[in-house]
């Protein structure tokens, strides 16, 4: 950020106006790629001198919303700051209630969990290479990429009813159970995206007019990356195996796992490890489904007390709340929790007053943390090799601006 | 040298491969997607079965449901703003009756802002409207996910 100082100020401390050699060029405020936001980059002729990436154009003050709903109203509130990712932001959330209220969810929610969350990490990710690929005009990998995230929304559909905003799961445990055509689907599915990725191989990453844009560029050291408090795949693409789905949370700690850590920590190495997480996430969806556990997928304290009248949902599938789960009393407290996105690790800080709402939630997300990048990255490469360093990023506004 | 040729030429092929899959889409006015089991599209009220609790509307994250005196009605009665509602499913969740109901319909065009402002009565006529429809929509189409083509299209008879 330019802080307190005008742009123009920025320009005559950097370079010099008197043989105007420096020049500041305003890449936005409309929608780039994958949200509003601004970049003001400084030019000495076609080289970068500094990027600030001028952020807070989708702020909507989640944290602040938060305080004045109810606990089961922030979930589909959260969701929207990152709508691809919805399960995946909103379960550290839902896991820290639950930390609060004392209830632990059925292990059959937890495999579900975890389910939905590899279906939405695969997605993002395509949604990722999909906006790195048209960032370097690669219009195919684009129109592909978007394409092939249809298969995982319609996977995603059939679990929770809903695309992208899925509320799928709530304190105690999921809405919804698997249906039986769901098994199935994932098989053919989980075969035709391992196909598409050897294509994607072919097509892009081992392109050599990708790999002349992607090759060297944006190169992140691994003591760096962990200095700037870089997370996710880009973190990751530099060499340090971190990942939050390591803590075990959901049902990850029952599951073989191990991440993929790259090597390099260009911008080649930030997309090579999307794709081959995409592989990790297939594999890690059929292993919970082959040890999916018989059981409730509702924690016993609310079921009890839901009315006879349409108790006949849970043997349908489908979960009902009991009426005193708009004005969920917590204890009070404060807890901290973390979860693996497909964009990095997002972290919540909730702090209960043991009412009905929350007194304090504080959100991080990946996106925030990873902005710092735009700057680092790009310092001395020209100005070509923004959209590759953007690309590689996967950077998300309206996760970042919360 | 040779090898960059032969990654040129890969991915051309790639590319050119593709070219004879049809697309993942198909004519959306003329054919609708045959909707999942338990799809969440809008809310269908069935006043018969309504107790008046006012769960649903303290629950709705969006606020679309607001509680309503009906004339010659002792209790408070929801109304629905279909403009606000995000299709979350919630209130049908939390009903202690099925009172709410979730329908396969999310694609319903309004005159005005105003009219997607529904009152108990209005909500009650509007979703009697609209089960009525979903019986006779046209041509439907299922989706399936397809090993070689990703999704493909089958047309409901």
């Amino acid at each position: 950020m330019a802080s307190a100082v005008s742009p123009g100020m920025e320009v005559r401390r950097i370079g010099g106006s008197q043989d105007g050699r420096v020049i500041e060029l305003y890449i936005g405020a409309q929608h780039p790629a994958s949200g509003h936001m601004r970049l003001i980059v400084y030019l000495d002729g076609d080289v970068i001198v500094r990027v600030d990436p001028d952020i807070g154009y989708v702020h909507r003050t989640m944290e602040k919303l938060a305080e004045t709903r109810e606990y089961v109203r922030v979930i589909s509130l959260l969701e929207r700051m990152t709508i691809i990712d919805s399960c995946n932001i909103t379960l550290p959330y839902v896991e820290a209630v639950e930390k609060l209220l004392g209830v632990e969810p059925p292990p059959r929610a937890r495999y579900l969990r975890t389910i939905l969350c590899e279906i939405n990490r695969i997605a993002s990710h395509l949604y990722g290479l999909g906006i790195g690929g048209i960032f370097l005009n690669h219009s195919t990998m684009y129109m592909w990429a978007f394409g092939d995230r249809e298969v995982f929304l319609h996977l995603a559909s059939l679990l929770t009813g809903a695309r992208l905003t899925h509320t799928y799961s709530v304190f105690g445990g999921v809405r919804r159970d698997l249906p039986r055509l769901f098994i199935d689907e994932f098989s053919k599915a989980k075969r035709y995206m391992l196909k598409r990725l050897r294509d994607y191989d072919k097509l892009f990453f081992n392109n050599p007019v990708i790999r002349g844009r992607l090759e060297g560029v944006g190169v992140l050291k691994p003591q760096r990356a962990v200095e700037l408090g870089v997370t996710g795949p880009n973190l990751r693409a530099s060499g340090v195996r971190y990942d939050a789905r390591l803590t075990g949370y959901a049902a990850y700690g029952e599951l073989d796992f191990k991440p993929v850590v790259g090597k390099e920590g260009d911008a080649l190495e930030r997309i090579w490890v999307r794709l081959r997480e995409i592989e990790v996430s297939l594999d890690l969806i059929e292993q919970a489904i082959r040890s999916l556990p018989e059981g409730p997928i509702f924690h016993e304290r609310f079921t009890k007390t839901i009315p006879p009248a349409v108790r006949h949902w849970l043997a349908k599938g489908r979960i009902k709340l009991p009426g005193g789960y708009v004005r969920l009393k917590t204890r009070p407290g404060e807890v901290f929790t973390r979860a693996e996105m497909g964009h990095g690790e997002v972290t919540y800080y909730l702090v209960s007053d043991g009412g009905i709402k929350p007194y304090r939630l504080r959100v991080v997300t990946p996106s925030a943390r990873n902005v710092v990048l735009f700057d680092e990255l790009a310092r001395g490469h020209t100005l070509m090799d923004l959209p590759a360093i953007y690309g590689s990023l996967d950077y998300f506004p309206p996760e970042a601006d919360r | 040298m040779k090898n960059r040729l032969r990654s040129h030429v890969d991915a051309l092929a790639t590319a050119v491969s593709r070219l004879t899959k049809s697309p993942m889409t198909f004519f959306y006015p003329d054919y609708e997607e045959d909707k999942p089991y338990g799809y969440r599209g809008v809310i269908l009220y069935s006043n018969e079965k309504c107790i008046g609790c006012s769960l649903c509307a303290q629950i709705c994250p969006a606020r679309a449901l607001k509680m309503y005196r009906v004339p010659g009605d002792k209790r408070l009665r929801p109304g629905y703003d279909l403009g606000r509602c995000i299709f979350c499913g919630l209130c049908t969740d939390i009903c202690p009756t099925d009172a709410l109901e979730l329908s396969s319909v999310h694609d319903k065009v309004f005159d005005s802002l105003e009219s997607m402002v529904m009152d108990p009565v209005d909500w009650t006529l509007w979703s009697r409207k609209v089960r009525g429809e979903e019986m006779a929509r046209g041509r439907k189409m299922r989706v399936w996910i397809d090993e070689d083509k990703g999704l493909r299209y089958e047309e409901v008879r």
